[in-house]
């Protein structure tokens, strides 16, 4: 009698962050590209990155429960620093981050998922 | 700060908004209390600040997974907006989001709770 085992597949149960990274990229591209830092917009542009990057991260259709944190800031030379902890499952839970800029403002968007 | 959300679960028997953000709170006042920004200081108060708080959260005991964010800025007059979206059980899961500020800087940290099924 022949035994046969399906392993799971680690990239439908574990955070792989290219593919996360590569959401965050377009979503920011789309909705703030070309764009010049506008504080009329700014609220606008926040809920349309983080709706946006959420959207897409429900449709891979991964167990996971997701956060999306962004951040738009004015370029005037003022200083910035975040950091985050996190306590979870090592093993199957991530974060990615994503820095991107033009010459008036600066966008970080991170992605926290945790497996169900 | 101009335009900042803010978010509250309001709902007992899950996460408990109200006791995170005293501990959050007291952590901050704990690192940067009195001091002014200071760039070569600012990588290590952000560090203390979220181990701080992750510590003290995960003291409480509670099923939960947690993730503590925190940016420093520096008052300059820039404009900074935030936003958070979070795709998860909304009857278990909660976060709390606490501002701060001094006279030269502005500290915003966030706390979200993910229920462990």
């Amino acid at each position: 009698m022949d035994s046969y085992q399906i392993d799971e597949d680690p990239m439908l149960t574990t955070f792989v962050v290219d593919e996360v990274r590569k959401i965050i990229n377009e979503a920011v591209e789309s909705v703030i590209g070309g764009n010049v830092y506008q504080h009329s917009r700014v609220k606008q542009w926040n809920s349309s990155v983080t709706e946006q990057c959420l959207s897409q991260l429900s449709k891979l259709g991964k167990p996971f429960k997701y956060i999306v944190n962004c951040i738009i800031m004015q370029k005037t030379g003022a200083g910035l620093q975040t950091a985050c902890a996190c306590f979870w499952d090592n093993s199957t839970d991530g974060n990615c981050a994503v820095k991107w800029e033009n010459e008036s403002m600066y966008c970080i968007v991170t992605v926290f998922g945790m497996a169900i | 700060m101009p335009g900042m959300e803010e978010f509250h679960t309001g709902s007992e028997g899950s996460f408990n908004s109200d006791e995170a953000d005293n501990i959050v709170k007291e952590c901050i006042d704990n690192v940067v209390g009195g001091d002014d920004y200071s760039q070569s200081q600012v990588n290590k108060w952000t560090a203390s600040i979220v181990e701080r708080c992750l510590t003290q959260l995960v003291k409480m005991g509670k099923p939960y997974k947690y993730i503590v964010t925190c940016a420093v800025m520096q008052k300059t007059g820039a404009g900074l907006h935030t936003a958070n979206s979070c795709y998860w059980d909304t009857a278990m899961d909660g976060s709390c989001t606490v501002r701060w500020e001094n006279r030269t800087m502005y500290c915003v940290v966030s706390v979200f709770a993910v229920a462990i099924a």
